[in-house]
């Protein structure tokens, strides 16, 4: 039953990878790119997360607590800009 | 599966770099950047080194698209 489970979430995570990638080579405006930089953010955490229960290695959980704090950055970067405020 | 994923993230590194060759806003260019870096520590993890992957997170992803943003700021024309 857990195998299954797995391997559905590794489809859930293909899935959204390829789609935030379409997003981002088709998007029309930054804002777009921003938004798709973002779910790719939040789907690289997951999938960071998967593999460190795959391989058993907690100490690849601590990878994506930092990435996880710290991933606002860019997104904020870009916001930021494109008020005219950075 | 795992060298399947590893591809995949090889396959969109490439996809980002061209991306960020590619595109004519620079401010594009700045995050495709970033993503390239995105999915290099993502493949660090994948290939066992979590260290690696936390600096290039990091710096790489966060740090590397503000000093960017504000370079392109700094050194554009303010349009009125």
């Amino acid at each position: 039953m857990a195998e299954e489970i797995l391997i559905v979430a590794a489809i859930l995570i293909f899935l959204g990878v390829a789609f935030s990638v379409l997003r981002l080579i088709i998007g029309r405006t930054v804002i777009d790119r921003a938004a798709a930089v973002d779910t790719l953010t939040v789907v690289s955490i997951s999938l960071i997360a998967l593999y460190a229960h795959v391989a058993g290695r907690s100490i690849y959980l601590d990878v994506a607590l930092v990435y996880g704090v710290l991933s606002f950055l860019a997104v904020l970067a870009i916001a930021r800009y494109l008020e005219q405020g950075l | 599966m795992l060298e399947l994923f590893v591809y995949l993230l090889c396959g969109s590194i490439l996809v980002s770099g061209l991306l960020a060759v590619l595109l004519d806003s620079t401010l594009a260019a700045a995050v495709s950047g970033g993503l390239a870096s995105l999915f290099a520590a993502v493949c660090y993890v994948l290939l066992g080194a979590p260290d690696v992957a936390m600096t290039e997170a990091s710096i790489g992803s966060g740090l590397a698209v503000l000093i960017f943003l504000y370079a392109i700021r700094r050194t554009t024309e303010k349009t009125p």
